[in-house]
């Protein structure tokens, strides 16, 4: 067996960012440097405040619900960041500023996977003395109980799907349906002792050690499991534990008194406070002035400041020093759905990808503070970007008018057609998007009715939902991805695959395109890193001849990072800043 | 005793000459009561001054097209070059007020703030005032039919009111909003949206106008002009329309008046709650709900939506009041 | 008289099950209007890669498939001997007074709005506290002193606090107050969650306040016609010549007399309060019965907004009630009625 080290190094792109925004102020050296003198960015690339004085409790609040806080029921970044915080994966993210914390470390296991040399068997030996917060011990039993009940998607329906994808079933499908707690049938996953766990997938995957990143393997005592109320009180392996949690309304995490920190060296953990207090379902405007009156630490859903305190911050330099900017692997967009005529049709599409106001995408996320016009889809920190602007985003910001109008000949529609453009209401960035693109498409006699919904069911119900978006026209869906993790899998997969695509819940809004599917294939059983980095860069290129998505923004978000806080860092592998290493000052 | 709302919409003291049936009586009995009524009202100069401005806002509705034509940008136009990119602020002082733009943009995307208030006059004026004709026409007729019928009509109708009152309605406009599906009776988008607001709010309000209707019609119907006009061999529904419904427009009016600025609130409150008008129409709620988030670094965006539904709420009230004082036969003030 | 009391009682209670079929068939049967088949609304509650055929058995383990009267009978059994749910990995129980139980959160509605109940109940209390307060006491002297500078500003002042929407004054409010200042706590403050007294009411305070400058309005001009068409009446009159203190005149006679509609109107306001405050508590980020429903709206969990729904209808009715036996207590005629 060969072990196999997957680190994901960001490349040129990446290094020359984190460079950059040493800049201004602090420290100079590259990445790892610490600066205590407010900065803007003065988090990025650098740790901020650096302290190991533990206690005092840390305050945050979300602007809406978590969907679960079950490891194995989530979906976002900033929830598999925040549970780190009471669970422990099998391998996680370091936690590093700068690039290093693209690097998966181990954290329940020893080590990083080890790897068959066909890439299809992985093994991980967990750590001796781990234990949950009532002192039972961790067997490789439960991480197997935790990948099997994260299977089933009927009772936990928010998590991604790559065990499913990826592991060998043979028609297993989870605890719940199979009722068989000794999970004799789970044949996928081996047990062999207490501290071995093998998994066997049915095709090979070089980055397997991302799966074992998932929140999905964070271990869960199969006698205490509940199956859906189990969010009401997940049991702890991390370093906090859930004291309350009063449902939709707020929760608080204290110590764990059995994590052991002499079993986690290597995940850059620091445990400083004593308690976490996390409100819930705040407003997003209070959220903010509340962290601008230093009366909170952080805003846990991670979407950045509003565009009104944006505006605020920017403008005055006092406040601007407390905020960081952080360029993340996530492209706003607008997907183009082929189902609704006359989407199916590739000039049509051509036209608008001509004719949108790229400026106007930009400036609906802030202009400068919110990103940079995207010419293709991959973002820029992505390894294997390359810059692909086949629709003049660059030279022609605000749209080539004459040239729109010619594909729209070419579709046969020359005086323009009608159809709808669905947003998440919650979401102004994707409201002034609609408005813009409304503008802007009106030019050449395209008409658009904007049609908002709840960001709940987005992809359930509505925009997701193929059947839904073909009755009800929904041509043009705005939309945002980031990466899982900082690959071009990570960041493909989800959306360009049409393999994918079920009849609801999806995220990929419509493309179908064989020739991707076969590169995506071609790309997973390339073992040459720099050879499959290419063929993102080609996969990108396809996507951009196929002009199924129109690429908006680049995403850079701005934080705000109030006084007390102490060791904060950008996470580059979250994207927002690491929760697990945060102290307050007294 | 009965509340005061109530009874100061009791007809005119009746002169001698009531006994008098039909249209001779009825002619100086109309004489004297809207001249009477009219005259208190010119002479209350804070009515007038609230009536004119309801003018001059209707006039402004309906003229908007003419307006923002002669004097605005399109309401939906955006204006880069007046907002900068990267804090997505008005250029400017004051939130960009300029000689092009009176009231100044909006931010992120330049919108005229002149004329955007102006059409939002029209979408805010259209579902008060439908909504009100909607909350008059069913409670008038449902409270008429009550009050004339009596007996078990006038029960059912009754507790049918107290369901109705029964419901909590800002809850339920936003629940149906969100359970309405795309398209209904061909209608879909815009006027869907406006048809259900103006209906939920017409149709949760008539029992207040019903319950008015309902008192007047019963006080009436044991009048001694009805029975003389019975006597002379007229039937229900003659006597219904010539006799009660002229003494019913003051009490309909009034509360119409007085309906209208609360269904102006209603729209802007749902518009808060995410279920106003869909954009990028404008409206004042929705306007205003969006002006007071940038209100600590532009705060002359909320002033002209939030000066538009103060001024009109307040003209509504004002006349409403006034000519509720004109009607009241006590000439109290 | 007790005729009287249990006579309104069963019209109270029936009133109420009208209530709930019609909510019932609006938010279950409004769907169906728009073409929703029950897969349709199952597809709400199951995971992402659900087949056509779990979602058809996820549809009938939810009983949408059943006729809505017979849904709504299995509601109406609920409220009184509770009803268990399958949640697809054990069978849950919803003790009685079951009011729905949402399929997305898997929790009976009840307890939700019983554990938010507080909340609502300390806005409503004590805006009402200061608008009877606040708005009888001005009425009064605006209408002893009628005409006076006192009188035209006080109710000029009332008519603007009428004329303005609660969250422009509400979030202004919290800008200057909470977050400028710093007088009084920031938005999403839990009242209830306080230790003491002195917190929990300066959390309240603003919402208190804009709360009641938005009903005081109403109620002071309601006090002022009252007390002017009372003070005319003949028995003030009898008072006075009996040689009675002009403040025994006005507060025992006049004000008694006038306040019995502020009564009626009072109990309608407090318990449409009651069923939620929407607009304040969403402004403020409190969390009580009124952002629970926003919340349940923007999710879509329909159970949550039926329950919500009820206890608001409830609050009215029993509103409508207590009001009523009051002036039943009060003027005997009405007993008759």
């Amino acid at each position: 067996m060969r072990k196999t080290r997957v680190t994901a190094v960001a490349a040129g792109a990446a290094l020359a960012l984190a460079l950059s925004a040493c800049g201004s102020g602090g420290n100079d050296d590259g990445d790892g440097g610490s600066t205590s003198t407010p900065a803007f960015n003065a988090a990025v690339g650098h740790v901020y405040n650096p302290s190991d004085t533990k206690g005092g409790t840390l305050k945050m609040a979300n602007d809406s619900d978590w969907d679960s806080l079950d490891g194995g029921d989530m979906y976002y970044g900033y929830a598999w960041n925040f549970s780190r915080l009471y669970l422990r994966s099998l391998v996680t993210f370091k936690s590093a500023p700068g690039k290093e914390a693209n690097e998966l470390v181990p954290d329940l296991a020893e080590s990083l996977g080890e790897s068959s040399s066909d890439a299809k068997t992985w093994t991980y030996k967990l750590r001796k003395g781990l234990k949950y917060e009532d002192g039972t011990p961790i067997t490789s039993k439960d991480v197997k109980y935790a990948v099997a009940r994260s299977l089933d998607k009927d009772i936990l329906v928010n998590g991604p799907t790559y065990f499913s994808d990826f592991l060998d079933l043979q028609g297993y499908a989870g605890p719940y349906k199979d009722k068989d707690l000794t999970m004799a049938n789970f044949k996928a996953v081996d047990t062999p002792d207490d501290q071995t766990i093998v998994f066997h997938l049915k095709k090979p995957f070089a980055g397997f050690d991302y799966l074992a990143m998932l929140p999905a393997t964070a271990p869960v005592p199969p006698e205490k499991d509940t199956g859906t109320k189990y969010k009401e009180h997940v049991v702890a392996s991390g370093p906090y534990m859930f004291k309350t949690n009063e449902l939709g309304k707020s929760f608080t995490l204290v110590r764990n008194e059995y994590y052991d920190a002499k079993t986690d060296p290597d995940t850059g953990r620091k445990a400083l406070p004593d308690e976490i207090d996390v409100d819930l379902n705040v407003n997003q405007a209070d959220i903010d002035k509340r962290l601008l009156a230093n009366d909170l630490d952080v805003a846990v859903s991670a979407l950045g400041v509003t565009a009104e305190t944006r505006a605020q911050v920017v403008n005055d330099p006092n406040l601007k020093q407390y905020a960081d900017s952080s360029p993340q692997p996530r492209t706003w967009f607008t997907a183009m759905n082929a189902d609704v005529a006359p989407f199916d049709n590739e000039h049509c599409r051509k036209a608008v990808m001509y004719a949108a106001d790229k400026e106007g995408y930009l400036r609906a996320y802030g202009g400068k503070n919110g990103g940079e016009i995207a010419t293709n889809m991959m973002p820029t920190m992505i390894p294997g970007f390359r810059e692909i602007d086949l629709y003049e985003a660059k030279s022609k910001p605000n749209g080539d008018l004459d040239k729109a109008k010619d594909e729209l000949k070419q579709c046969g529609k020359p005086d323009g057609f009608s159809t709808n453009i669905s947003y998440r209401a919650e979401r102004d960035a994707e409201k002034a998007t609609a408005e813009a693109l409304q503008q802007s498409l009106d030019k050449i006699g395209i008409k658009t009715e904007l049609k908002p919904y709840p960001q709940s069911d987005y992809g359930k119900l509505y925009a997701g939902n193929v059947d839904y978006s073909k009755n009800n026209g929904l041509g043009l869906k705005i939309y945002g991805w980031g990466a899982d993790w900082n690959d071009g899998f990570g960041f493909l997969s989800q959306i360009v695959d049409s393999r994918v695509i079920r009849p609801a819940g999806n995220t990929n809004f419509g493309v179908k395109d064989p020739k991707i599917d076969q590169m995506l294939d071609d790309a997973l059983s390339e073992l040459d890193e720099s050879k499959r980095n290419k063929i993102w860069g080609d996969i990108d290129e396809q996507l951009m001849k196929d002009a199924y998505y129109l690429p908006g923004v680049w995403a850079s978000t701005l934080f705000y990072r109030p006084e007390r806080l102490t060791n904060v860092f950008i996470s580059d592998a979250y994207n927002t800043y690491d929760y697990t290493t945060l102290g307050v000052q007294k | 005793m009965t509340p005061p709302l109530e009874t100061t919409e009791s007809t005119a003291e009746v002169p001698p000459e009531v006994t008098l049936a039909g249209a001779s009586r009825k002619a100086i009995e109309g004489r004297s009561l809207s001249q009477i009524a009219w005259l208190r009202l010119k002479r209350d100069k804070v009515a007038i001054a609230g009536g004119i401005v309801v003018i001059f806002l209707i006039l402004v509705a309906i003229l908007a097209p003419l307006i923002v034509k002669l004097i605005g940008h399109p309401p939906n136009e955006f204006h880069y070059d007046q907002v900068d990119p990267d804090t997505s602020l008005p250029y400017g002082s004051w939130g960009g007020i300029s000689w092009d733009f009176p009231f100044g943009v909006e931010p992120i995307n330049g919108r005229d703030l002149f004329s955007r208030t102006v059409y939002g006059a029209q979408v805010s004026l259209l579902i008060a005032f439908l909504a009100t004709l909607l909350s008059v026409i069913i409670g008038v007729v449902m409270g008429v039919i009550a009050g004339y019928f009596g007996g078990w009509v006038d029960a059912v109708i009754s507790r049918l009111m107290d369901i109705f009152l029964a419901f909590p309605i800002l809850l339920f406009a936003l629940a149906l909003v969100g359970a309405m599906p795309n398209e209904v009776a061909g209608l879909n988008g815009y006027w869907l949206r406006v048809s259900i607001i103006v209906f939920v709010i017409g149709f949760f309000n008539w029992p207040y106008i019903g319950r008015i209707v309902r008192g007047q019609t019963l006080s009436l119907r044991e009048r001694e002009f009805v029975d003389a006009a019975r006597s002379l061999g007229a039937r229900s529904p003659y006597i219904l329309a010539k006799e009660l419904l002229p003494n019913l427009v003051a009490p309909i009016l009034v509360y119409s008046t007085l309906l209208i600025p609360t269904n102006i609130l209603f729209e802007a409150a749902l518009s808060f709650l995410g279920v106003g008008v869909p954009p990028p129409t404008a409206s004042w709620g929705g306007m205003l709900y969006q002006a007071t988030k940038w209100y600590t670094v532009d705060p002359e965006f909320m002033f002209p939506s939030g000066l538009a539904i103060f001024v009109t709420v307040l003209a509504f009230n004002l006349f409403g009041d006034g000519l509720r004082d004109a009607l009241d036969p006590r000439g109290r003030r | 008289m007790v005729v009287y009391i249990v006579r309104r009682l069963i019209a109270a209670v029936l009133l109420l099950f009208v209530v709930t079929a019609i909510t019932f068939l609006i938010f279950f049967g409004v769907p169906k209007l728009g073409g929703a088949t029950p897969d349709d609304l199952a597809s709400r509650y199951v995971g992402k890669t659900a087949s056509g055929q779990q979602i058809h058995e996820t549809a009938e383990r939810l009983g949408f498939t059943d006729p809505l009267y017979e849904q709504y009978g299995r509601f109406i059994k609920g409220i009184f001997v509770g009803a268990e749910y399958d949640t697809g990995v054990n069978k849950d129980h919803c003790p009685a007074p079951c009011l729905g139980y949402s399929f997305i959160t898997r929790n009976p509605v009840l307890p939700d709005l019983l554990d938010r109940l507080p909340v609502t109940l300390s806005l409503a209390s004590g805006a009402a506290v200061l608008w009877v307060l606040g708005g009888v006491a001005t009425g009064v002297v605006s209408a002893l002193k009628r005409g006076s500078f006192f009188d035209r500003a006080s109710m000029s002042v009332a008519l603007a606090g009428v004329s303005l929407p609660i969250f422009f004054t509400g979030l202004l409010s919290l800008s200057i107050f909470s977050y400028a200042l710093g007088w009084t706590p920031p938005g999403g403050t839990n009242p209830v969650e306080q230790d003491n007294p002195f917190d929990w009411a300066a959390a309240l305070i603003l919402p208190w306040i804009t709360l009641a400058l938005l009903y005081a309005a109403q109620y002071a001009r309601l006090t002022r016609a009252g007390m002017l068409e009372t003070m005319e009446e003949d028995f003030i009159r009898t008072a006075r010549a009996k040689g009675l203190r002009e403040r025994t005149v006005v507060v025992k006679h006049g004000l008694r007399s006038a306040l019995t509609p502020i009564l009626t109107i009072f109990g309608l306001d407090l318990g449409l309060l009651l069923g939620g405050a929407i607009l304040t508590e969403t402004t403020y980020s409190l969390p009580g019965i009124g952002q629970y429903a926003v919340l349940a709206i923007t999710n879509q969990d329909l159970p949550k907004v039926l329950g919500v729904t009820l206890v608001g209808a409830f609050f009215i009715i029993m509103a409508n009630l207590v009001v009523d036996l009051l002036y039943a207590v009060v003027d005997p005629r009405v007993r008759t009625a």
